[in-house]
């Protein structure tokens, strides 16, 4: 089910950028601020993939996956300004604990299936968002937020005129986030990840140990998660307790969702548009308010949620399969038309 | 011992708003599978009713005013709740996951609506002036609105059981939580008790919305998130589907919550996720869940 | 004359083809035995036919079409079924149990209480605390409550001690006599015992439909059947 042709848009998409890579001082990505929002976007892109591990690979629904991200920045921002450590080595170190966070929460987790599952990783979920935004020990400068001290950044990060720096950090991550999830889910483990999620019965009669593939599974997701953690730190400058939320993993299943599970460049597809629509949606209030559009509409308009919320529903009650299915049916019925038509001739 | 009464009546209070939240959550989840995202939304359409009730039609904070804008919210909140599951939900028929998702658009959209309206400052409820009032039970003082969230909470408890044990929809729905398809290879059209426990569960969230104004002090459209979360935990620790499940969890968080908070503020929060991880560990059903998913 | 009748009826379940062309016709006051051995599909075709699983082909109850209704309304123009593994409500009270099968305005409890006496004493008790063979008692209680055209009764016997079987077997004869009923059933003695008319399946279709007394005949039960014609 899985081959080399579902990586095809994608591969091509990376070509296309780097393509225009070198061009990045020519229009609008010139732009530092252009090239933040693409940053950010990227690694948006690169959560939403892990994320399409867990759900779309392995059938599992956590609420809690947001909070490996958090613990990547965290972790890294404590141990570089509080252990004065300097970047790389603070988040290896921070990624490592990580895995085994992911590992422990995992595997008490995995005991239940299913809503409980569900429910659990939701209550670990928001543990850890409680710990962070309460500030419990006074690592996490609580609700404020904790930003990086710069002293111990490389410069080539630091600064407006090396955004561009930011920019190529974000799509190494994206691309190694991907590549990695490729490896993973062509892989004989990836595979059982899958033959579980379609009848977990039938695969625990082969007498595979459903716990240990669910567990490697959770632990490979979160363990990226906290990689893309680690570059958001250095690309937003701070942490802040709202990447550890519920609502930060229900934004990650809704870029999932849009993009369309299990083909992997969806879920990257669909994280970058969601991204790149919370940040740019905001626009619509002036345009609205430039154009005398009535305030009952303008005002959920501007709230980015509306139209992405909408849009949500509507895959979900119409499209199911999101940016990615629609592509493949299209394609499908594109390429049957080709055939009846060569049949005919 | 004072400070054992006030917090124990106090954290009953709180439970009383809790179990408003839950129970419908746990009935809706018991009888048709799906885990409502949408249910904080219920909670926030009810007080945004309330709120118009009480200012646009009633200008006065009376009892009466208070009590009747209540009721209003539960049933807009109601109606809203039912709208959602004729328009979406059931033409989802049996797909759980997209169900779910659904009603997580939902939440979105209507946050954003109402946020873009009222945007997300709190706005003043106006309540009867004797909530402020305390009475003294011992020597410890009790704020009297607390009562009247554990009366209102009773209420719908009376309700609800009454509903459940005493009417055909009822004994429907008692079935269905436990065997769906059976009940339609009775020959009932299961259909209608859906839309009775999404009537039934936004109508409690929307009274729950109301008082929660009331508690808080005014209404915003953030509400919703943490109180679902509440809600979950709430309908999970006391078993998905049992109301009685439900109102013995949210008495046991609401106690819970305040005394931790009162020994180590800001720590309430945590024990209770700490304990529903605990729950879900030993008992996956919950404490009063059948055994069965 | 018939009442029910399937034409080339076909279900896939996830992928593999269960039911591959189920045609029969089943008469009028008179027991229809189904047989098979284990997964040829019985259950499977009760299930088809209450629209339970999605079918292709053709369905009908008393000339009319019933497929690709929904259930409850199949049920409502007039079937009474008991599924394998009874399906009791086990929260439910034994009287909640039977009440919520109401669908006549004058349901018939004389007869259930008539063939099962035991449930009456035992109306406030929760149904999840009833032995097998009482919780079979309320299965088909449950289907004969309402007049219908037709019951459809899965394996009623299944994992009955013996005497249990008896007395399940005894009431079914008594009701027998008076409707039209559809019988999956593994117990021969009671097949025997009961039907006029007998279906045997395998590999999702019908391989021979006749008389019950076919079944005396050990060659033929066991080319049908399998040996002994006995299975559990």
């Amino acid at each position: 089910m899985l081959r080399w042709k579902y990586s095809r848009p994608l591969l091509g998409l990376l070509i296309l950028i780097t393509a225009i890579g070198p061009a990045i001082h020519l229009g609008f990505l010139a732009e530092p601020g252009m090239q933040q929002t693409l940053a950010v976007a990227f690694l948006y892109g690169a959560l939403a993939l892990t994320y399409d591990l867990l759900f779309g690979f392995t059938g599992l629904l956590s609420f809690g996956h947001a909070v490996f991200f958090a613990s990547g920045m965290y972790l890294t921002a404590i141990f570089v300004n509080s252990a004065h450590m300097s970047l790389f080595p603070a988040a290896a170190i921070a990624i490592f604990i990580t895995s085994l966070l992911a590992t422990a929460v995992g595997a008490a987790s995995l005991r239940t299936t299913g809503i409980t599952f569900a429910m659990v990783t939701l209550a670990f979920g928001e543990a850890g968002h409680i710990i962070i935004s309460r500030n419990f020990g006074n690592f996490t400068n609580g609700e404020n937020g904790l930003a990086l001290n710069a002293d111990r950044v490389p410069s080539f990060f630091l600064g407006v005129a090396n955004t561009r720096y930011l920019f190529w950090l974000a799509l190494s991550v994206l691309a190694i986030t991907y590549f990695a999830i490729w490896w993973v889910t062509q892989s004989s483990a990836g595979k059982v990840f899958q033959a579980l999620r379609d009848n977990e019965v039938r695969a625990s009669v082969l007498g595979l140990n459903p716990f240990v593939y669910k567990l490697l599974a959770f632990m490979i997701a979160g363990t990226l998660a906290s990689i893309v953690g680690c570059a958001m730190l250095v690309i937003s400058g701070s942490a802040s307790p709202r990447f550890a939320s519920a609502e930060t993993t229900i934004a990650l299943l809704l870029m999932v969702i849009l993009g369309g599970a299990v083909t992997r460049w969806g879920a990257v597809i669909g994280g970058i548009l969601y991204s790149l629509a919370s940040t740019r949606l905001q626009d619509f209030s002036k345009i609205a308010t430039q154009h005398h559009i009535p305030k009952v509409l303008s005002g959920p308009l501007s709230e980015p949620a509306f139209t992405l919320g909408l849009i949500f529903i509507l895959i979900v009650m119409f499209a199911p399969g999101g940016l990615s299915g629609a592509y493949y049916r299209l394609r499908q019925s594109y390429f049957a038309k080709k055939s009846r038509k060569a049949e005919t001739e | 011992m004072d400070t054992f009464v006030l917090i124990s009546i106090t954290g009953v209070g709180l439970g009383a708003l809790y179990f408003l939240v839950a129970s419908g959550l746990s009935l809706i989840y018991g009888l048709m599978g799906v885990l409502n995202f949408a249910h904080g939304t219920f909670l926030v359409v009810g007080a945004f009713v309330g709120l118009w009730m009480s200012t646009q039609v009633f200008h006065t904070n009376s009892t009466f005013a208070f009590i009747v804008s209540m009721i209003v919210g539960g049933i807009g909140a109601g109606i809203f709740a039912l709208i959602m599951e004729q328009l979406l939900i059931t033409r989802l028929y049996n797909r759980h996951i997209d169900q779910a998702l659904v009603t997580v658009g939902v939440a979105l959209v209507v946050g954003a609506v109402l946020g873009g309206w009222f945007t997300n400052d709190l706005r003043l409820l106006p309540t009867p002036p004797w909530f402020i009032n305390t009475v003294t039970i011992g020597k410890a003082f009790i704020p009297v609105d607390r009562f009247l969230y554990i009366l209102t909470a009773l209420a719908l408890l009376g309700i609800f059981v009454g509903i459940l044990k005493f009417t055909r929809i009822g004994l429907i729905i008692r079935a269905g939580v436990e065997n769906r398809t059976m009940v339609t290879a009775l020959g009932i059209n299961v259909k209608r008790a859906f839309s009775a426990v999404f009537f039934l569960g936004g109508f409690a969230a929307g009274v729950g919305g109301v008082l929660i104004a009331a508690y808080q002090g005014g209404v915003t459209p953030l509400m919703a998130g943490s109180w679902l979360i509440y809600g979950f935990i709430v309908v999970v620790i006391g078993g998905m589907g049992s109301i009685g499940g439900s109102a013995v969890a949210a008495l046991l968080i609401g106690i819970t919550k305040q005394f931790v908070n009162y020994y180590i503020p800001g720590l309430g929060d945590f024990v209770v996720v700490i304990l529903l991880v605990a729950v879900l560990l030993v008992r996956p059903q919950g404490l009063f869940g059948k055994v069965s998913a | 004359m018939s009442v029910l009748s399937l034409k080339d009826v076909h279900v896939y379940i996830q992928g593999s083809h269960v039911l591959r062309g189920v045609t029969f016709e089943i008469p009028s006051n008179k027991v229809t035995a189904l047989l098979g051995r284990n997964g040829v599909g019985k259950s499977t075709t009760l299930k088809a036919i209450m629209g339970l699983r999605q079918s292709t082909g053709e369905i009908t109850l008393d000339g009319k079409s019933i497929h690709g209704k929904p259930t409850y309304q199949i049920v409502r123009t007039g079937i009474g079924y008991v599924p394998e593994d009874r399906e009791i409500f086990s929260m439910l009270s034994v009287k909640d149990n039977l009440n919520i099968a109401v669908r006549d305005s004058e349901p018939n409890f004389d007869l259930v209480y008539s063939l099962f006496p035991e449930l009456k004493t035992r109306t406030a008790q929760r149904a999840g605390t009833l032995s097998g063979g009482q919780q079979q008692m309320v299965a088909i209680s449950r289907a004969l409550l309402n007049r219908n055209q037709i019951l459809l009764i899965d394996e009623p016997t299944k994992g009955l001690a013996p005497k249990l079987v008896t007395e399940v077997a005894e009431s079914l004869a008594r009701v027998a006599g008076e409707s039209t009923m559809l019988l999956v059933e593994q117990n021969l003695a009671l097949v025997k015992r009961v039907a006029e008319h007998i279906l045997i399946m395998d590999q999702g279709k019908i391989i021979f439909q006749g008389e019950p007394s076919h079944l005396e005949d050990a060659d033929f039960v066991h080319s049908m059947l399998g040996v002994g014609g006995r299975h559990n």
